[in-house]
């Protein structure tokens, strides 16, 4: 993060202002509106990139229905890099490839993506995110406190301390005990078997 | 004097139910126990029971293409508390408006996750835990609760009150018997249920090996004169062989096709309704025969069917698909989206039977196979799936070629390794040494079938 980047609050408020074909579904197989990798190519081009090839493409396009939330997240934070401040620089359209293809998955699969429009701690985090991701911290901001604040606020993060913890390893070893007590195991009459 | 252990294993049975117990358990003729179990319900379960006995009746209706609110909110809530749901569920996923979307589970969540499946604050001192019979093509341990087992008994009543049999429960009488039929050891036991006011209960195996003779069999059911049967189709074929002199108000058929042939041979025999019952033991009860025989009628009020393609969408308005089951009321295991394997198609315009809730039609369930031994005689794929219980196969497909070799692929549990020597000499046992086996490890079954389910056991023999 060693580069100063725009005003967070500007990039939040743009998250904010989200317009409704950004949310709409994203195509999945036959279902959806919007194509994922027409909006992102059509992205790179104004950052000062070549469209995506084929297989660039490939990454945001899917009939596979568990990725409807990171599809919807790529519109999302493609939106957000629309901001004529990474359209101006003409030089953010690599790291803006890179992170679209893989930096959204594993946060995807935890919040929804609308909430990264209408939740204001996690427009904060998206914001923070792209930030990083492109190698810039907010404007006005020490390249120590924004990586804490995306720390902080990072919902990444903080399922991978809920799912460490000791209370969580615990409970898997008593529900393995609880199957192979012997009064489990001898079960309850069943009137009726499957 | 009712003895503590009976107590433990029947915590709210009375004298009269005690004695009940025993006059089943020491009759002369009675086949040959090897089991005791009870069905360890306790006071507070009963107003529980009650309420859900009212609800069944009350809170049934017909359903659209998704879950009523009760039911989304029911998930919704369940998010904090279920690990695996906690994963599949962003925070903030619209469940009403993206259901379509909402990832499916299926087995392999219950067999290689179930710590990520129970809620993290269900109290688990009352946990049992009942073994699939496998015949699904997946070996299971599902955890489950009495209580619930006690509402699945409710599912029954009503069950056979849309069928006109509305049994009189007692102490003084049997209410059921359940028949197998299987050449491999199954349990073999007598019970009384609490919640049918101490009646009767008792699982018996018509195999020569379990009776004293065919005679002590039908002297056993002449006396204790169940009030209905429950049952797969392999043992009501040898009630009807063994010429048992019976007269229940009611057949309930599970776990395998009754065919129309054996329906017939049966209803005209005995004189009694026969309903198809379709259940599985990761769901509970899913569903009963509608009395015009108009299909399968969803049971319980609280489980959403649908039907769904091999992506996870429900499929379009009369095209068969997966059935998948959301809710349910085993507290260990919450449903969402459960793939059963099985196929149909969810009929939800009114039935002229009068019952509200959605019909399955062209339902495709697990079609009773049998296999030869090197001997000759009948081996029957459930006692096939216990044998492979006992090792760590998530899924299995055993197939016997026209010649009667017999070729079992197997999809182990990664981490736990599997002998397949021993897997060997366990089929042996019921095949005979004589039989040609061939078996080989596939860590891919069933993930090249796109949700479609492993056909597990398959014969080629012309018999």
């Amino acid at each position: 993060m060693s580069a100063e980047g725009p005003q967070l609050e500007k990039l939040t408020r743009r998250l904010a202002e989200t317009p409704e074909e950004f949310l709409e579904d994203p195509v999945i197989g036959s279902r959806g509106m919007v194509r994922a990798d027409a909006v992102v190519s059509d992205l790179l081009q104004d950052l000062g990139g070549p469209p995506l090839t084929d297989a660039e493409a490939a990454a945001f396009a899917s009939s596979d229905p568990k990725r409807l939330n990171q599809l919807r997240l790529i519109l999302v934070a493609a939106w957000l890099l629309h901001d004529e401040w990474f359209t101006a620089a003409q030089k953010y359209a690599a790291q803006s490839r890179a992170w679209l293809s893989g930096g959204l998955g594993a946060l995807a699969a935890l919040v929804a993506a609308r909430l990264f429009v209408s939740d204001p701690e996690r427009r904060e985090e998206l914001a923070r995110l792209c930030l990083s991701a492109l190698g810039l911290r907010p404007q006005a901001e020490a390249e120590g406190q924004a990586q804490d604040r995306l720390n902080s606020l990072s919902s990444v993060e903080r399922e991978k301390v809920i799912r460490a913890t000791k209370g969580q390893l615990e409970r898997a070893r008593q529900i393995r005990e609880a199957m192979k007590k012997k009064a489990a195991e001898e079960a309850a009459a069943k009137a009726v078997r499957e | 004097m009712i003895p503590l252990e009976r107590l433990e294993r029947n915590p709210l049975i009375t004298e009269a139910g005690y004695c009940r117990l025993n006059r089943i358990l020491q009759h002369p003729c009675a086949p040959r126990w090897n089991y005791v179990v009870g069905d360890r319900i306790e006071s507070g379960d009963l107003s529980l029971v009650e309420e859900y006995r009212r609800r069944v009746r009350e809170d049934r209706g017909p359903s659209e293409g998704i879950p009523p609110p009760a039911l989304l909110d029911w998930v919704e809530r369940l998010r904090e508390r279920v690990p695996v749901l906690r994963q599949v569920l962003p925070e903030g996923f619209n469940l009403a408006r993206d259901w379509a979307y909402v990832p499916t589970m299926d087995r392999e969540d219950l067999a290689l996750r179930i710590e990520q499946v129970v809620p993290v604050d269900e109290d688990l001192s009352r946990l049992i835990v009942y073994d699939t019979s496998g015949t699904t093509g997946h070996a299971l341990r599902v955890p489950h609760h009495p209580r619930a087992m006690a509402q699945n008994q409710v599912l029954i009543e009503y069950a056979l009150e849309r069928h006109g049999v509305r049994p009189f429960f007692g102490p003084d009488t049997v209410a059921c018997v359940n028949l197998g039929a299987q050449e491999a050891n199954t349990v073999i036991f007598a019970n009384v249920f609490t919640i049918w006011n101490q009646a009767g209960f008792a699982k018996v195996n018509l195999h020569p090996k379990d009776w004293g003779s065919t005679e002590h069999a039908r002297a056993f059911f002449r006396e204790i004169a169940p009030l209905f049967l429950t049952g797969d189709p392999v043992g009501f074929a040898e009630l009807l062989s063994w010429e048992i002199p019976v007269r229940p108000a009611a057949i309930l058929s599970t776990a395998t096709a009754l065919s129309e042939g054996l329906k017939n041979k049966l209803r005209a025999s005995l004189g009694c309704p026969v309903v198809d019952w379709y259940s599985v033991t990761e769901t509970g009860p899913i569903a009963y025969a509608c009395p015009l025989g108009r299909g399968l009628h969803i049971l319980p009020h609280d489980i959403f069917v649908e039907a769904l393609d091999a992506e996870g969408h429900p499929v379009r308005e009369g095209e068969s698909g997966e059935i998948a089951v959301t809710g349910g009321h085993n507290p260990f295991v919450p449903l969402l989206r459960y793939r059963t394997g099985d196929w149909g198609r969810i009929e939800r315009s009114p039935c002229p039977c009068g019952e509200v809730t959605p019909r399955i039609l062209d339902f495709e369930g697990r079609d009773p196979v049998f296999f030869r031994s090197a001997e000759g005689s009948v081996v029957n794929a459930v006692d096939i799936g216990r044998a492979l219980r006992r090792f760590p196969v998530v899924q299995h497909e055993v197939v016997q070629r026209a010649d009667g070799s017999c070729e079992v692929a197997l999809r182990g549990v990664q981490r736990l390794g599997l002998d397949l020597e021993r897997v060997e000499s366990a089929l042996r046992e019921l095949l005979g040494a004589g039989i040609v086996l061939s078996l080989r490890l596939d860590e891919t079954l069933g993930e090249r079938l796109r949700g479609r389910k492993v056909q597990p056991y398959r014969s080629e023999r012309a018999e």
